[in-house]
């Protein structure tokens, strides 16, 4: 019971950072009908600008407020990143076929891989071991560290905080009517443009939490790990139903709990390829995913 | 035996000198050189001076077949390199027909595979790190429940799986086997479920970029598991990614230069810093020049140049030879026998402390 509550915990903490990261791509497709295959870079860029934040203002700032500061600089940088993503490689393509954006998606995405290697080396950085106290809990014979709560707390504030925004406030009420039909939200007088710059800022700055949580827990950072944690997200996003705020954090943390299990009790080499397994029998059995089913409220 | 100048007797030196692994060769080259330079201030071997021919394989396959050429050319009677596997590998069979005698660090098993009498390889390959692991475990750790675990990569698999049989040979206790993808990051599963079978000590046969993650998480999840890594983990960033748990995690690997304990490796080390004013570039330099130092040993002992003669000395009469690397003995194949290994554990000062070497 001990091993199955200690699972649970390892694929709980993972799995928050899968819908973090999730939520990125599933907002994007909602209003865009785009694959942001650029998202998962932008995740791994946001851990190597942290860490230089974080290295360069250590000492200079007492550590809670050094976090606080890292956080809210690497989610504006990041968010600013996502904005000139979708300013470059994106908007030109808007009425170009489908393809045309999702090859650009693919190219933005070596581009940042390959910008991140030319700058930091192909070498693992690493994130210092002080930047949460390693603390850790023992409840019954359970292990949780500060920073799994953190990641727990944190994520599940963020995700309720974006689910009412989109669905209490007057830009969130426009994000979803130009999930449905952007050429009728523009006569009805919303700004598309601003509701998708909008969707890349929230979106991309989700991407970055996740992104120095991986930092942050893991420490070790690689320039091409967006990769790996933006494949698992996209997966997360498909099962959760793409398009569905709330399907992409359940999807989230189900592939999170799945794959902790997966990797526990059969082998860690199985966990990806039962991933696609598990994508590809939703797939047939509910091809919208499991939350797709309210298409009028896909974002 | 193929001429040579009157009073001179040529050594070759077979290093990539340019290239990738330049360093390295250089460091070779400049070795070989001291020990040479050390040998002529006492009046040489047999009564003759010594001279060094140097050859850049480039650390290239044909670059070292062309230079093998042209070292048997010059008439030298040993040759010591390459650096590399690969080139030491690819000149073998033309010192093997002009009954040259060779010596390298290469660590790949096919080196002493094809039955030649003039090679000798004095590095230790994997077979004696896990030889030197099971014995690290049993005799002086007493492990009674092991764990162990690796990546999919050839080389972790195999020290791995090498570790493994050793242990089970001696009659160790292997309670888990399994393997983890390289860069995964999160291992907290794997662990968690090794953390059941209640092991004293996990082994980790893989890189030190994902053993210090290992390291830091068995202690995130409270396990009190001893970890022990093999020689990839040996590098500074593994104490970075573990942090405060790498205090207390045991590495296994042939030593660093500088932490060797032998006479021989302290007086050769300070002659060279005095010399090239820098330190060897690594321990495959010291590998090296051991296999220089045994063959002229061996020559002067023989009393002759005969290298048919060397050889057959070196295979069957040197005993515990004292190397600057540990004792030196040659298997048939060439292979050196015992292994410089030794067993580090990581103290409170973040720094390795000797725990166990062999004899």
């Amino acid at each position: 019971m001990d091993i199955f509550l200690q699972q649970l915990v390892n694929g709980l903490t993972i799995g928050s950072i899968y819908a973090l990261v999730a939520l990125g791509y599933t907002m994007v497709y909602g209003v865009l009908k785009l694959i942001n295959f650029a998202h998962g870079d932008l995740v791994a860029l946001s851990a190597y600008i942290g860490l230089v934040i974080m290295m360069q203002l250590a000492g200079a700032l007492s550590p809670v407020l050094l976090i606080i500061t890292t956080f809210i600089a690497t989610m504006i940088i990041i968010a600013t990143a996502g904005v000139i993503l979708e300013r470059t490689a994106y908007r030109p393509l808007r009425k170009a076929p489908r393809l045309s954006a999702v090859v650009s998606a693919l190219g933005a995405s070596l581009v940042i891989e390959n910008g991140i290697m030319l700058i930091w080396g192909p070498m693992p950085r690493i994130f210092p071991a002080s930047a949460v106290p390693n603390a850790n809990y023992n409840i019954g014979n359970v292990y949780i560290s500060l920073m799994q709560v953190l990641v727990l707390i944190i994520s599940f504030v963020l995700m309720v905080a974006l689910y009412f925004f989109v669905n209490r406030t007057k830009l969130g009420t426009a994000m979803r009517a130009c999930a449905i039909d952007q050429d009728a939200a523009r006569l009805m007088g919303i700004d598309v443009n601003r509701v998708i710059v909008t969707t890349f800022v929230i979106g991309s700055a989700l991407g970055a939490v996740g992104g120095l949580f991986i930092g942050m827990y893991y420490r070790g950072i690689h320039f091409n790990m967006g990769w790996i944690y933006g494949l698992n997200a996209f997966v997360a996003a498909i099962i959760g139903g793409i398009g569905n705020i709330p399907g992409a954090m359940l999807g989230g943390i189900l592939l999170g709990i799945f794959n902790a299990f997966i990797s526990g009790y059969l082998s860690s080499s199985w966990a990806l390829a039962l991933t696609y397994v598990l994508l590809i029998v939703i797939m047939i059995i509910r091809p919208t995913g499991i939350l797709g089913e309210r298409v009028a409220e896909k974002v | 035996m193929s001429s040579f100048a009157a009073g001179v007797i040529k050594i070759g030196v077979q290093a990539p000198i340019t290239g990738k692994f330049a360093s390295e060769g250089q460091s070779i080259d400049k070795a070989v050189r001291l020990i040479v330079k050390q040998y002529n201030e006492k009046g040489g071997i047999l009564g003759k001076k010594l001279e060094v021919v140097t050859c850049d394989d480039e650390g290239k396959a044909v670059k070292a077949a062309i230079c093998a050429r042209k070292l048997v050319d010059e008439g030298v009677i040993a040759v010591i390199g390459s650096y590399t596997s690969t080139c030491a590998e690819a000149a073998e069979p033309i010192y093997y027909r002009a009954g040259v005698l060779q010596t390298s660090d290469g660590t790949s098993d096919t080196l002493v595979k094809h039955g030649y009498w003039t090679f000798f390889r004095n590095s230790s390959p994997n077979s004696a790190e896990a030889a030197f692991t099971a014995k690290f475990f049993l005799k002086k750790q007493h492990y009674k429940r092991i764990a162990a675990i690796s990546d999919y990569s050839t080389f972790s698999t195999n020290l791995t799986n090498a570790v493994v049989e050793n242990i089970k040979k001696m009659g160790g206790n292997i309670v888990y086997t399994g393997k983890i993808t390289s860069g995964a990051q999160n291992f907290t599963p794997i662990l968690t479920k090794i953390k059941s079978f209640h092991p004293d000590v996990i082994y980790f046969g893989g890189y030190y970029t994902d053993g210090g993650l290992i390291r830091a998480q068995m202690v995130q999840l409270g396990m009190k598991a001893d970890f022990v890594g093999g020689d990839s983990n040996d590098n500074p960033e593994f104490i970075k990614l573990a942090g405060k748990a790498a205090v207390g995690a045991y590495l296994v690997n042939v030593p660093l230069p500088e932490m060797l304990p032998y006479d021989a490796a302290k007086k050769f080390l300070k002659a060279y810093k005095e010399t090239y004013h820098e330190n060897p570039a690594s321990i495959w330099t010291l590998f090296n020049v051991d296999g220089l130092r045994a063959i002229l040993y061996a020559a002067e002992q023989t009393k002759t140049t005969d290298t048919k003669k060397i050889a057959d000395y070196l295979h069957n009469k040197l005993k515990d030879f004292p190397g600057i690397t540990g004792p030196i003995s040659f298997a048939p194949n060439g292979e050196r026998i015992g292994s410089a290994y030794m067993a580090y554990r990581i103290g409170s000062d973040l720094k390795y402390h000797i725990v166990y070497k062999e004899k």
